[in-house]
């Protein structure tokens, strides 16, 4: 890239050489991501619209038919809407004060809470999923604490819906507040201050300054957190109840034991083209960004 | 120059000779193991130094395969093409294998018959263990459960699977099992429901055979451990594994559990669990176990040493610490054991131990329960 900007534009050839350069540098990641992700998706998407009647190949929506008549998949699929939509909510209610306040904070707590808030991302899923096991559950940490203060009517959140919900924004945390505090750092200290020069209240700053400039940043968090969300198998697999179970879980177990690849098939397609439509949100949000930056 | 080759050649020969000789007269038993670290670490620390100062003339070369591409049955596929082409496997005895797993190996004979003659201790493993005769099963373990005596009065202790199910109704709350497919201590549970529902006879059910009219009795199953769905802990939630389980046990969230025989001895004996803990076995038909079968090839190199370390295995002595190191069951009679093991254990002793065939009955097993039971959908809405 930098070859094809420096290079004076005299010589058609040096020009020809750079762009061919810039070529050969992504073509391994584009090789690898067709070959590995868009064929063997395309072929799933192919396979799982054909059936075979009498040894010849139709078209048909048969599959997704079964699967959106079957009141299991479609009550594990709704779940995990419900479970993504939850989370995400929780995730920036969370953050936000968070990233607000590593942005705007600075001292000592405030590195005490940077650290704190980057914390899960040292620590492996299957390790948190033991540790809340042990503090959330039925005589754990919190309900033996709970207790000595004379709450006896804890009812602990493991094997239920909650637990995931939790697992999953306990991971979450770290990347959004990350995210989003790049997002804020990027509304200069100037441009706040000239409003509260002219007489803005916090409020009116949030809300007609720092809203408007993190949009994108927030659509960022929110996309890449909803697909690893949607798609996550651990934390739901180890803390949530056998049933209704998030996709992630619903396809291994189909594939794994009830050894049915073709539904599981079904099940994985309908997940990456969910995935996708958000994967594109994420696309068009920070392809607009290059393209603004670039007018700029 | 060419006297050189020849001469060098001569010798290449004599140092092949000297080595295969030296193999023909070897003191060393390679023994093979993939079993977990439990497993390998015991033969480490007891069985081995027990078999070598018993038998100063053999050195045993213990090799762990766990984890790597297919384990014991590489190797065994390795010893197959050894007996081909006449030469030493390198392997004496492999610790845990299946026999008959691979057609070859029967067609070719590759495993030696054990008999009384060869590995006297033979005569004492117990018939439950359904050997084969190229088998040497040495130790068991099987699903039982596991109780806090007290919680559990002793005259409420289920006896049988309708007892037991009476008491979790009885008890809301205070019975878990995980899920049939993330252990084989919930398996257990649903496998015995399984049972019951098809007349009490687990050789109705023959691996690698699929028969549709048993499967279509396992709806009878599905209502039967439906009907306790609500009294399980937290009112139907199923842990994802064996330990778990243990766990929720270990912590008095329940006091009742299905555990493995090995799993629960260990944790007792390493305090984990509750000092009033108890174990008992089903009586009209106990829950799903298994055993370890060692096998020999029979081009062993060394075939002497690997004999009398089989039947140093199924020595009372051994047999004893498969109890107490690992607290698997013996494959020899609990009558050969010392009688205070006997007592300590008399509640769990068994001579039958069902096994379930897995494959695609366990297919349905698995898609059945989380469909009715765990999901507890009504069938009739769909």
């Amino acid at each position: 890239m930098t070859t094809l900007q420096t290079s004076p534009p005299s010589s058609a050839w040096s020009r020809w050489r750079g762009a061919i350069l810039a070529y050969v540098l992504v073509a391994p990641p584009l090789l690898l991501m067709v070959l590995l992700i868009f064929i063997p998706a395309l072929q799933s998407i192919v396979r799982t619209l054909t059936i075979d009647v009498e040894g010849q190949s139709g078209f048909s929506f048969s599959r997704y038919v079964a699967f959106f008549n079957d009141p299991i998949s479609v009550s594990n699929l709704v779940f995990t809407f419900q479970i993504v939509f939850l989370t995400l909510i929780i995730i920036f209610i969370v953050c936000f004060p968070l990233a607000i306040y590593l942005r705007f904070a600075q001292g000592r707590i405030a590195a005490a809470v940077q650290i704190l808030v980057l914390f899960p991302l040292f620590v492996p899923g299957i390790i948190l999923c033991y540790a809340l096991i042990r503090f959330l559950g039925t005589r754990g940490t919190l309900d033996t604490v709970l207790s000595i203060f004379g709450v006896t009517e804890y009812r602990t959140p493991y094997l239920k819906p909650d637990a995931i919900i939790i697992g999953l924004v306990w991971e979450s945390i770290p990347f959004t507040v990350l995210v989003l505090t790049a997002g804020l750092r990027q509304i200069s200290d100037s441009l706040i201050e000239s409003a509260r020069d002219v007489g803005a209240g916090d409020w009116t700053i949030f809300r007609r300054i720092i809203l408007p400039l993190i949009t994108r940043p927030v659509l960022i968090a929110f996309s890449l957190n909803f697909l690893g969300i949607f798609g996550s198998y651990t934390v739901p697999y180890l803390l949530g109840p056998a049933a209704p179970q998030m996709m992630g879980v619903f396809m291994q177990q189909t594939f794994g034991q009830y050894r049915r690849p073709d539904d599981a098939e079904t099940q994985a397609v309908i997940t990456f083209l969910i995935c996708s439509l958000v994967g594109l949100l994420y696309v068009r949000t920070v392809a607009s960004q290059r393209i603004q930056q670039e007018d700029e | 120059m060419r006297n050189l080759r020849i001469v060098s050649i001569c010798l290449l020969l004599l140092i092949v000779v000297g080595v295969s000789v030296a193999q023909e007269q070897r003191k060393e038993i390679y023994v093979y193991t993939d079993s977990d670290t439990n497993i390998s670490d015991w033969w480490t620390n007891v069985i081995i130094p027990g078999f070598e100062a018993a038998h100063p003339e053999y050195d045993v070369v213990l090799t762990i395969v766990r984890g790597v591409g297919g384990g014991n049955a590489d190797l065994a596929g390795r010893a197959l093409a050894a007996l081909e082409t006449g030469d030493d496997p390198q392997v004496d005895y492999f610790e845990t294998i299946g026999v008959d797993s691979v057609k070859e190996w029967v067609d070719a004979g590759l495993f030696l018959e054990i008999t009384e003659e060869n590995v006297p201790n033979i005569a004492n493993v117990v018939e439950a263990t359904n050997r084969l005769p190229q088998e040497i099963p040495y130790r068991g373990s099987q699903v039982l459960l596991a109780y806090d005596s007290e919680f559990v009065a002793e005259d409420e202790v289920p006896t049988t699977y309708a007892e037991l199910i009476e008491w979790i109704n009885a008890h809301p709350g205070e019975f878990v099992y995980n899920r049939p497919d993330r252990g084989g201590s919930g398996a257990a549970m649903v496998t015995r429901a399984i049972f019951e529902v098809t007349g009490q006879d687990p050789s109705l059910f023959v691996p690698g055979e699929f028969e549709a009219e048993l499967v279509d009795q396992f709806p009878k199953a599905w209502e039967l451990l439906g009907s306790i769905h609500e009294s399980i802990y937290e009112e139907g939630s199923y842990p994802a594994g064996n330990t778990p389980v243990l766990e929720l046990f270990a912590n008095g969230s329940v006091h009742m559990i299905t555990a493995w025989s090995d799993q629960a001895l260990q944790a007792m004996n390493n305090g984990l669990l509750p000092e009033t803990t108890k174990l008992t076995q089903l009586q009209d038909l106990p829950f799903t176990g298994g055993y370890a079968y060692s096998a020999i090839p029979s081009n062993a190199g060394n075939v002497e040493g690997a004999l009398a370390l089989a039947n140093y295995v199924l020595s009372p002595e051994v047999q004893e610490a498969v109890v107490e190191s690992i607290g698997g069951f013996p494959a020899i009679s609990w009558e050969g054991l010392p009688a205070e093991l006997q007592t300590q254990f008399s509640d769990v002793i068994t001579e039958t131990v069902p096994t379930w065939p897995g494959g695609d009955y366990g297919a349905a097993m698995v898609e059945g329960w989380y469909n009715n039971v765990a999901t507890n959908i009504d069938p009739a809405s769909d």
